[in-house]
């Protein structure tokens, strides 16, 4: 009964899962058994054994091309979110809140009974008013969209939903807010490149701020434009020693972009990170293998003034 | 010494051949004193997504550290590290902070390389061939340096010839066993944890690692006899 007991608990023992008294009692019992003496020295022996097939570090290569990857793709997945976010209704989120929030809900739905009383009755007793349409559009340029077109059956009424544009202009400090917002807006233009260069160069200044700095790891990764990924390595020199997304982006430029004025620049800027594992690897493939012989020779350069640190 | 001393010595890691997995554990205990968790995963709920790429930071080196000793192929780990993370990105939101970040983490690997376990044992694949990011041949016990005082050519061929007959035993595990027999073994964590990360209680996962050490034992049995 006792080795039973022993032998099943002994895989336990080994890998010390057991509580201190059940581990004495193990103890004490191996000492009295020969036959469960050898049994530990059997499993103590396969523990030995399996640990010839080691866990190995993972590779500073393999590490840091797994990070740039899973970087691109939440990249796209936060692209994908924001650009359907706003369609989809998140029911389950939306459940979650009425759990953790009764009272609130109870508030709206007690707002929403007494708004849509007080509308029925208000329709009721005016059933001939004719909203006010507002003012129509002047021409038909302003209408960018229609939404809908709804005919009341009972009356000659229509109930036009439309969407207008208007051109605009704002004029305020490059420190505005709002100027601030729309410059990041104008940064995705896909019309005009030079829109894009031009806010890129007045965002750059404003790298300090994470949605300007943001912006401008966007432009460098993606923009089909090299001077404006040119302009945006410029805004991100100061913040490749300390920001580990800048420094990624601007090491994936200096692999793949198919610029060499982009790949050049970006070289200099790893300047003060070349004695990183991922650069140094990075620079050593590129001394040897980029099409650019001016590239090769900066790429040699570095390599020959950074210590081996390996 | 006494005989029966040794042995106890032995079984409780006195020996330095406990040395990977206590690392691996030395790097779990860490990963779980991190603090700031919690804010950070607030942060990602809200939609931060650099403080996402934070946590990513604290805890993907030990998941590719395991997705590539369980897959002992590069291009799987990688492709298992990017679809953790994918998840955990967008289902960050349902984290309801009823465990630790590194166990829900965790438990979306260890799903996935179930479910990568399973693919393979029903495609029968040899996971005895490790291969890299080009598809070529490697062996894992190349990348360990021996630099033992003993370490000579017949003592390695000899470390080499075990080491495949222990990848062979482990396929003959079910996926299941070979993975509480890895969080138990290499990575070391408690079976409470791991019981945790795959659904089940602390029993079942004692349970689960008394079946794979039966296993691996007869498999190994022919080997240590002669």
């Amino acid at each position: 009964m006792k080795c039973d007991w022993t032998k099943e608990n002994m895989v336990l023992y080994i890998y010390d899962e057991l509580a201190d008294d059940a581990k004495f009692e193990v103890e004490n019992h191996i000492r009295s058994c020969i036959g469960c003496r050898e049994e530990l020295e059997n499993l103590t022996a396969l523990k030995h054994d399996m640990s010839a097939m080691p866990v190995t570090e993972v590779s500073p290569n393999l590490l840091a091309a797994s990070r740039m990857q899973l970087q691109e793709s939440l990249e796209q997945a936060e692209q994908n979110r924001s650009a359907f976010g706003m369609f989809i209704f998140d029911f389950a989120g939306w459940m979650n809140q009425i759990k953790l929030a009764p009272a609130l809900t109870v508030a709206l739905l007690m707002i929403g009974f007494a708004g849509g009383t007080i509308t029925t009755w208000k329709i009721a007793s005016n059933n001939h008013t004719i909203v006010d349409p507002g003012p129509a559009p002047t021409k038909d340029v302003d209408v960018a969209s229609f939404e809908s077109i709804l005919t009341d059956p009972t009356s000659n009424n229509v109930t036009i939903k439309y969407d207008t544009l208007h051109p605009q202009t704002l004029v305020g400090s490059a420190d505005d807010p709002r100027i601030q917002q729309l410059l990041l807006l104008a940064t995705h233009s896909n019309r005009d490149s030079d829109v894009r260069l031009d806010s890129i160069d007045l965002l750059k200044d404003h790298a300090g701020d994470n949605d300007v700095r943001d912006a401008l790891v966007s432009a460098l990764r993606y923009d089909k434009n090299p001077g404006v990924r040119l302009k945006a390595l410029d805004g991100l020199k100061g913040y490749v020693r300390n920001d580990v997304h800048v420094r990624d982006a601007v090491l994936e430029a200096l692999l793949h972009d198919d610029n060499a004025g982009v790949r050049a620049e970006a070289i200099g800027l790893l300047d003060s990170v070349k004695a990183d594992s991922s650069i140094r690897e990075a620079l050593e493939m590129l001394a040897k293998r980029d099409p650019n012989q001016f590239i090769r020779s900066q790429s040699q350069r570095y390599l020959a003034s950074t210590p081996h640190l390996d | 010494m006494p005989a029966e001393t040794a042995v106890l010595k032995a079984a409780v890691g006195a020996s330095g051949e406990k040395r990977n997995s206590h690392s691996a554990g030395d790097m779990v205990s860490q990963a779980l004193s991190r603090a700031n968790d919690s804010e950070l995963i607030r942060a990602a709920q809200r939609g931060d997504r650099v403080a996402f790429e934070t946590l990513v930071r604290q805890y993907d080196q030990a998941v590719l550290r395991l997705a590539l000793h369980l897959t002992g192929s590069e291009p799987d780990a990688r492709d298992i590290y990017q679809e953790a993370f994918l998840k955990a990105y967008r289902h960050i939101g349902n984290f309801r902070f009823e465990c630790s970040f590194y166990t829900w983490i965790y438990r979306i690997v260890t799903n996935l390389c179930l479910d990568h376990l399973r693919k393979r044992q029903t495609r029968r694949e040899d996971p005895a061939i490790i291969m890299d990011s080009s598809g070529q041949e490697l062996d894992l016990l190349d990348r360990v340096s021996d630099d033992r005082a003993g370490a000579n050519p017949e003592r390695d061929l000899m470390r080499r010839e075990l080491g495949s007959k222990i990848a062979q035993a482990l396929t003959k595990l079910t996926p299941r066993e070979r993975m509480v027999f890895e969080l138990k073994h290499y990575q070391g964590l408690r079976l409470r944890t791991i019981g945790e990360m795959l659904n089940t209680t602390e029993e079942t996962a004692k349970n689960t690692l008394f079946r794979a050490t039966q296993k691996l034992r007869s498999s190994l049995a022919p080997m240590r006899r002669s």
